[in-house]
């Protein structure tokens, strides 16, 4: 144990810190080191996890050919050039950045939990036995792309969920998993992410008294550590070492405080209070704003959000403004006030997408080198859960948003993989694999295997050949 | 003797010559693991330097010329020879940290018996301790040994010999445990949590509501940063230190706990009464605003118009109708919309509107006038406008269905409106006065009403503040209660002293509230909350132990049969002076373990799966201990494929572990032959609740409906023949068959769920089976199938199939546990089989390792990191075959020889636990056959591939009887043999002992060791018995200071 920085590398991941933040220990210190050697600019990571499915004939180009309009209904691989098409029209939001913009078919999803929720597993490529603790197998995919490109929050996780009637508020369970058996802390409504994360500089009294806490508690299990010798010192001389780590932190992400004036959003004041009255789209775009601005600051390089679930009430929605709305019931075909699930399902989605293309707008315009801070960006947008409302995983489409300094090569692609059970599929470990390949971890396959590709004894493992081409 | 004591006093462990010699050689050095522990210096860390780099140099040069590295290591690591890329020669001028990771590396080989290599000259028991001891004091000078930690590990348990162990010679040595910090566990933090935020979670058990510990779903969200590590054996270690991790979750729990603890003191001052004195006026201030907040949001506008008269109206907002749209008509002008259920906006807002609704309705009012009359009544309130137009959807789009809930669910009576009643003659007057001092016109009430409040919250927060007064007095009786309440103990005068100074620094920085909330943070992040302490006291004996003090002593037993600090008791115990002596122990760990009146949930994870009953109320940490040490739960983390499992296998693995739990609490409730019985019997409980009267009753029921209606032309019913077995099916009851519905104006039909269910129950019964398993029909769900013993639907009879039970076919046993055929004891039930395969395959390896590692106390290196471990594929051949092939050379059979012949015999089971003869060859190229993609659950939906016969034959060796050791034909053969062994008994002992005392054993644990033996053999196979040997052992009773 030489340092503090080699006693927070060995230290497990954790979670909870600063304000409540969700922060693993190893990713702080993975940044202290970054902070000493960084040369270059750190890749970030949006996942945007929705409920109810993409389902993927939504998905498909209205100006597909006859054939390739076949080939797609028929689930065969397929690949076409995003340039010469038409985006369906709840994706036509994201025409400005089709350049950047790649959908990709084909992908299952069948190793992690399916039906209504997914809970952690389709981050992390396990079954997790619904949503038990034991269940969490591995670190999921945002956690360990944060371990890649380190920041002082090392991750944040946003949530807009609920009880159908009321949206959860405060800092509540999250989705992502910092490590096996962990469960990840997430902001439920806008304005406890503004006040946590910001906190710096709109309460550096809490900071300074949480200083003197931790002070006072140094020094007393110092002292008692002196009094004793060989393992017994080390356990105290541990506990001293978490606390001086602690401190350290925050005096690193008070060092933020004069990028985190020049990005603070402007927070109305319906979010005050949880946000009781705000509605749905109010508190999306009240959430995007934030997790832009702990982008741009630098907190943190990857961001989770679970913009909606099965259980996050609607309200507000264009065309149903008064109705509140269940996505549960759109799923089993419920329409509000006339209006059809169907049209309701795509509003939603393309309020979601609306959030995606202001952050990739926003993204765009803050200088970044000799780009902009899009440019190592990638944005995901993708079902929790698969196919549909109640999926058996056999697809999980994915709309990627990718700068051009991205390694990976999906942008401008509409790629449709090898169904699932063929020669060639790629699975959801696949495509994680991939990103972290590409992004420097070299591991052979994230996540576990597919047990019908196993069953018929077909290769699955490693990243997709044709997005590191 | 000498010599051992001789190294005790350097090491802390008697050092012990492994006389297994594995086979692998100085190539290690090169690839093994650092080993995990005490690289420490005085000041912690190990400095690299000129200096120390003269001294280690010292080493090698010294080594070479050695003889005897000269004879036993020469061969491979000089004069030319450099095995692993080690050679003395070329470590001549090698750096500091690269000197001292080699020795620790050469320290751990020698110790462990790695080297030399089983097939060169081997040293001498005095040789090798020559060998090790010269490597050691060269670590010694720095501090830098790492052999001490890794030999504490769990995993490191079985390198001290066991035939010393309990040979007898040691027995003159005396116990003891070093004092410790003890790091809590996940269970024991859920339990402490649990006790300070007086979480007390019920569940009714066989009918009675009883209070269980263990269940954690707390309101408050506490991460619990302290698991245990999923591996199998023993998971809870006194070695294990707090980390930054642990401390950044902590930091945010105390943060809930602190907030969480002063809400409790305000439903109840008794909580912690200092709390209730310090914010006693702000408490009471803020009551009194709660209370006028209440009184005026309910009566605001009855004031109003008592206050105003006729110019209220004048001063009321200007009306603004909601812009709530009209629901949109289809072509047939019916509108979609959303079941009630999930359109409605919630119970708080469902109340609001029925209350509203109440107060304004009149006579001979139209819907359309009901509506804008609430309508303007929330808007002078001041309701949010989007709130308002979501109400008034609503009620457009659902009025009726809402009248009719209102019916239904009884609202006039639930949810009545309190009557105006006014205050008291000064409180109404302090009202009306704030009233008219803020009322404007066009203020919707929402605004006057907070403005009175602010009014107020102004003049109390003045009048605090002029009589503020904090005496030093009151917070040190807020330092002792939440000492009390959080380590229940009082401080020491240093103590209190030093945390009122904190407090008072605290108090004069920050709201009285939040400085609270601080003091308990503080409490709760430092060391003593995370650790058990252990230390002895009083005078030392004559070899330097002393007893742990009685609280001590308390928490040491309470901790080591559950995970709660003591009870009752126990602590009137320890307090008056009646747990000193061994006697002491004897009685309180009896009391404890006889106790039946506490229920614990045994594993929460398997509660939530299949509405399993996962509840015992035996002390959980006896019945924990044989879950870690099997290990079958893990089979919770193993997936796999539905159709080769012919059902929803994740409809089925949480009973499965359940049942496995329950049959363990079976055996450790007789206590009788405990390891026999559970290493060999042939019952178990499949598809059961544990109460066999139930079952029985269930079942029977099954039996009557079947035996009335199966000699008639049931398959041709309509709904008018069930009529006439009204009175039949009115005592029996079937799912779906409701009697009263049976009238020819009856809404439903159930013609189909009675032929459903018949359909079901012919299966089960005509092929001439004695009973049927208690359920009605798939999916298994729904009433009169039977119970589990919390109460909920019995689910998931998939689980029989395990056990190669047709369900279709089945001679249910309602009495269990129950003969099951080819299955003996543990290792042969589903749950460990799974839980010891892969999610494709079984995994012979696993399966011998930890035979040879749990029942015959040997020892396994690990894998070396230049072996490639995947099996080659090969369609042709058998998992063994190919098995056979990759490990079959000489250097990898040098390991597998130890688990191969001991993990083959269960390849008569196949990786989902079943008995098979023959191994199904899965590849397209072997597909004989395909089987239906989805068919009813009686029907195998597998594909029929090529097979080859099971080759389960074995070889025992290593339980010290010849007897024993030998060829074995199969797995049932081999845990025959070893379920009544010495060797697996005392291995069981083992693991008992490290379970209990949180550390591997010593040869001064030898008589601790020999004596639970013996307990066990003369109580009749008691685990009992070895849990109270062990617990009051000189092992368990002794601390020693560390030097």
């Amino acid at each position: 144990m030489n340092s503090r920085r080699e006693f927070l590398k060995a230290a497990a991941i954790g979670t909870g810190s600063f304000g409540m933040n969700p922060i693993a220990s190893e990713l702080t210190s993975a940044y202290a080191d970054a902070t000493t050697n960084a040369t270059s600019i750190p890749h970030r990571f949006i996942f945007v996890r929705k409920s109810n499915g993409i389902r993927p004939n939504e998905l498909a180009l209205p100006s597909f050919s006859e054939k390739e309009k076949a080939s797609d209904r028929r689930k065969e691989v397929l690949e076409v050039d995003l340039e010469n098409h038409d985006l369906p029209s709840w994706l036509s939001v994201l025409n400005p950045h089709k350049g950047n913009l790649g959908i990709l078919q084909g992908l299952s999803c069948k190793m992690s939990e399916n039906g209504h929720y997914s809970y952690s597993s389709v981050m992390g490529a396990f079954k997790s036995g619904r949503n038990s603790l034991s269940g969490i197998k591995r670190a999921t995919i945002d956690f360990e792309l944060a371990r890649l490109n380190p920041s002082p929050f090392g991750h944040v996780e946003l949530s807009l969920t609920g009880n159908y009637s009321n949206f959860r508020t405060g800092i509540v369970p999250g989705y992502s998993a910092p490590a096996a058996h962990q469960r990840n802390y997430c902001y439920a409504d806008p304005e406890t992410a503004y006040n946590e994360l910001f906190k710096s500089i709109l309460d550096p009294k809490s900071i300074d008294s949480e200083n003197q806490m931790l002070n006072f508690l140094e020094q007393e299990e110092s002292f008692k550590a002196s009094q004793l010798a060989g393992y017994e010192r080390l356990k105290l001389s541990n506990h001293v070492a978490s606390l001086d780590s602690i401190k350290q932190r925050n005096l690193d992400v008070a060092s933020f405080a004069d990028l985190i004036r020049e990005h603070l959003p402007n927070l109305d004041p319906v979010h005050a209070d949880g946000g009781v009255n705000a509605s749905t789209p109010e508190k999306q775009k009240a959430m995007t704003e934030i997790l832009i601005a702990a982008l741009a600051t630098g907190l943190t390089n990857v961001v989770t959000y679970t913009i909606d679930e099965l259980s996050t009430p609607i309200r507000g929605l264009p065309g149903n403004e008064s109705d509140r709305i269940s996505i549960h019931e759109l799923g089993h075909n419920g329409g509000y006030s006339g209006v059809s699930a169907e049209d309701i399902r795509e509003k939603i989605r393309i309020g979601h997408l609306e959030q995606i293309e202001h952050i990739a707008n926003r993204l765009k315009k803050i200088p970044e080198g000799e780009g902009s801070m899009f440019d190592h960006t990638m944005i995901f947008y993708f079902p929790e859960n698969g196919e549909t409302h109640h999926s058996h995983g056999t697809e999980a489409p994915f709309v990627v948003l990718a700068g051009d300094a991205c390694p990976v090569n999906i942008a401008g692609r509409y790629l449709r993989l090898p169904y699932h059970g063929t020669e060639g599929h790629q699975t959801l470990g696949n495509w994680y694999t991939t990103l972290l390949n590409a992004h420097g971890n070299p591991i052979d396959h994230y996540g576990d295997l597919d047990l019908e590709m196993s069953r018929k004894k077909l290769a699955q493992t490693g990243s997709i050949p044709q997005l590191l081409s | 003797m000498i010599e051992l004591n001789f190294i005790q006093q350097r090491t802390g462990v008697y050092r012990v010559t492994i006389l297994c010699l594995l086979p692998v050689c100085l190539c290690f050095w090169k690839g093994s693991a650092n080993g995990q522990g005490t690289i420490l210096s005085k000041s912690n860390e190990v400095d690299s330097g000129e200096e120390l780099n003269s001294q280690i140099f010292n080493f090698f040069p010294r080594a070479k010329n050695s003889e005897l590295v000269k004879r036993f290591c020469g061969d491979c690591h000089q004069n030319g020879s450099d095995e692993g890329g080690i050679s003395l020669d070329s470590l001549m001028d090698i750096e500091f940290q690269k000197g001292v990771r080699i020795l620790n590396q050469i320290e751990q080989q020698l110790y462990l018996g790695l080297m030399p290599p089983s097939d060169h000259a081997q040293p001498n028991e005095f040789e090798r301790e020559q060998l090790t001891n010269w490597v050691r004091d060269n670590l010694d000078q720095f501090n830098a040994s790492t052999l001490d930690g890794k030999l504490s590990q769990p995993e490191y348990g079985n390198y001290l010999d066991h035939d010393k162990l309990f040979s007898g010679s040691y027995a003159e040595l005396k116990g003891y445990t070093k004092d410790r910090r003890w790091l809590i566990s996940e269970y024991i933090f859920n339990a402490k949590i649990n006790r300070i935020l007086n979480h007390r979670p019920f569940q009714t058990i066989d009918g009675k509501r009883e209070f269980v510990i263990g269940e954690n779903n707390r309101r408050v969200p506490i991460t619990n940063p302290f698991l245990l590590s999923p591996s199998t054996g023993v998971r809870y270690y006194a070695n294990a230190t707090l980390n930054a991790g642990h401390l950044l979750t902590m930091m945010a729990n105390a943060k809930e706990m602190a907030s969480h603890m002063t809400y409790l003191v305000k439903r109840d001052r008794r909580y912690l009464p200092a709390v209730a004195e310090i914010m006693n006026q702000e408490w009471i201030d803020e009551k009194t605003l709660l209370t006028r907040e209440e009184f005026l949001n309910q009566h605001i506008e009855k004031i109003l118009l008592d206050l105003y008269g006729e110019s209220h109206e004048e001063l009321l907002p200007t009306f603004r109708p909601s812009p709530a749209s009209e629901p949109q008509p289809d072509s047939d002008a019916s509108v979609k919309k959303a079941a009630f259920h999930a359109a409605n906006p919630g119970m708080a807002e469902l109340i609001l509107i029925f209350q509203t609704m109440q107060r304004l309705k009149e006579d001979a009012q139209s819907d359309e006038e009901l509506l804008r009359n609430c309508e303007r009544s929330w808007f002078n309130f001041g309701d949010e406008q989007r709130q308002i137009e979501a109400r008034i959807t609503f009620l457009r789009n659902y009025l009726p269905e809402f009248r009719q809930q209102i019916e239904t669910h009884r609202y006039a009576q639930k949810y009545k409106q309190r009557p105006y009643q006014p205050r008291d003659a000064e409180e109404m007057q302090e009202i009306t006065e704030t009233i008219k001092r803020h009322r404007k016109a066009g203020d919707h009430f929402i605004t006057i009403i907070e403005s009175c409040l602010k009014d107020w919250r102004n003049q109390f927060e003045k009048i605090r503040s002029e009589n503020d007064t904090l005496e030093r007095q009151a917070l040190a009786t807020l330092v002792t209660e939440l000492f009390q309440k959080i380590y229940e103990r009082n401080p020491t005068a240093d103590e209190t002293q030093s945390y009122v100074s904190l407090t008072e620094g605290y108090f004069s920085s920050m709201p009285k509230l939040d400085a609270i909330h601080q003091l308990i943070q503080t409490l709760i992040l430092r060391s003593e909350f995370v650790y058990r302490g252990e230390f002895g006291s009083g005078e030392a004996d004559p070899f330097g132990r002393k007893r742990m003090s009685p609280r001590e002593a308390s928490f040491a037993i309470s901790y080591a049969l559950t995970d709660s600090s003591p009870d009752q008791e126990l602590k009137d115990a320890a307090e008056n002076g009646r747990l000193h002596s061994r006697d002491d122990y004897r009685r309180e760990i009896e009391r404890m373990l006889n106790r039946r009146d506490q229920y614990y949930v045994i594993d929460e994870a398997v509660q939530g799966l299949q509405h399993t009953a996962s509840i015992t109320n035996l002390p959980i940490r006896k019945l924990r201990f044989f879950r870690e040490f099997f290990g079958y739960p893990n089979l919770l983390s193993i997936f796999k494929d539905n159709k080769i499992f012919v059902c929803h296998y994740d409809n089925s693995n949480g009973r499965l572990v359940g049942e496995a739990d329950r049959w363990v609490e079976h055996i450790l409730k007789a206590d009788r032959d405990v390891f026999e019985q559970l290493l060999g019997s042939n019952h178990f409980y499949v598809y059961h609740s544990g109460d066999n009267l139930a079952m029985t009753e269930a079942s029977d029921r099954i039996r009557r409906i079947y035996d009335y209606f199966n000699p008639l032309d049931w398959r041709s019913f309509e709904k008018e023949d069930l009529l006439k077995h009204k009175d039949f099916l009115a005592q029996v009851k079937m799912r779906g068959v409701d009697v009263n519905q049976l009238t020819p104006s009856g809404r439903r039909n159930p013609i189909r769920e009675f032929k459903t269910a018949m359909e079901s129950f012919s299966l089960r019964f005509d092929k001439g089976q004695t009973a049927a398993a208690p359920y009605v029909s798939f999916p298994a769900h729904g009433p009169y199938n039977a119970s589990t013993r919390t109460g909920l639907q019995l689910r998931s009879p998939e689980v029989a199939k395990f056990f190669n039970i047709q369900l279709d076919d089945w001679d249910y046993p309602t009495n269990q546990p129950a003969a099951v055929k080819n299955r003996r004891g543990m290792l042969t039930h589903p749950a460990w089989l799974i839980a010891h395969s892969k999610n494709t395959e079984t995994d012979p390896i696993a399966r011998g390792k930890w035979i040879r590692e749990k029942l015959l106390a040997g020892t396994v290196p690990d894998l070396p990191i230049t072996v490639d471990a995947v099996l080659p594929e090969d369609h042709h051949r058998t998992l063994r075959e190919r098995l056979d092939d990759k490990t079959s050379e000489a250097y990898c059979w040098k390991c597998h020889q130890k688990m191969n012949p001991l993990g083959l015999p269960f390849e008569i089971y196949d990786d989902f636990g079943r008995f098979r003869s023959e191994e199904s060859l899965e590849h397209p190229e072997n597909l004989i056959s395909k089987g239906p993609e989805k068919a009813p659950v009686h029907v195998d939906l597998r594909d029929i591939y090529k097979t080859r016969p099971i080759h389960a034959a074995g070889h025992l060796e290593g339980t010290r009887d010849s007897n024993l050791d030998g060829p074995v034909a199969d797995a049932l053969d081999l845990v025959e043999r070893i379920s009544g062994s010495e060797i697996a008994r005392q291995s069981i002992i083992r693991h008992a002992f490290r379970y209990f005392l949180g550390r591997n054993e010593t040869l001064a644990d030898s008589k601790t060791l020999i004596d639970a033996d013996k307990a066990y053999i003369e109580n009749g196979g008691s685990f009992d018995a070895v849990i109270i040997s062990l617990l009051t052992s000189d092992s368990f009773i002794y601390r020693k200071a560390i030097q």
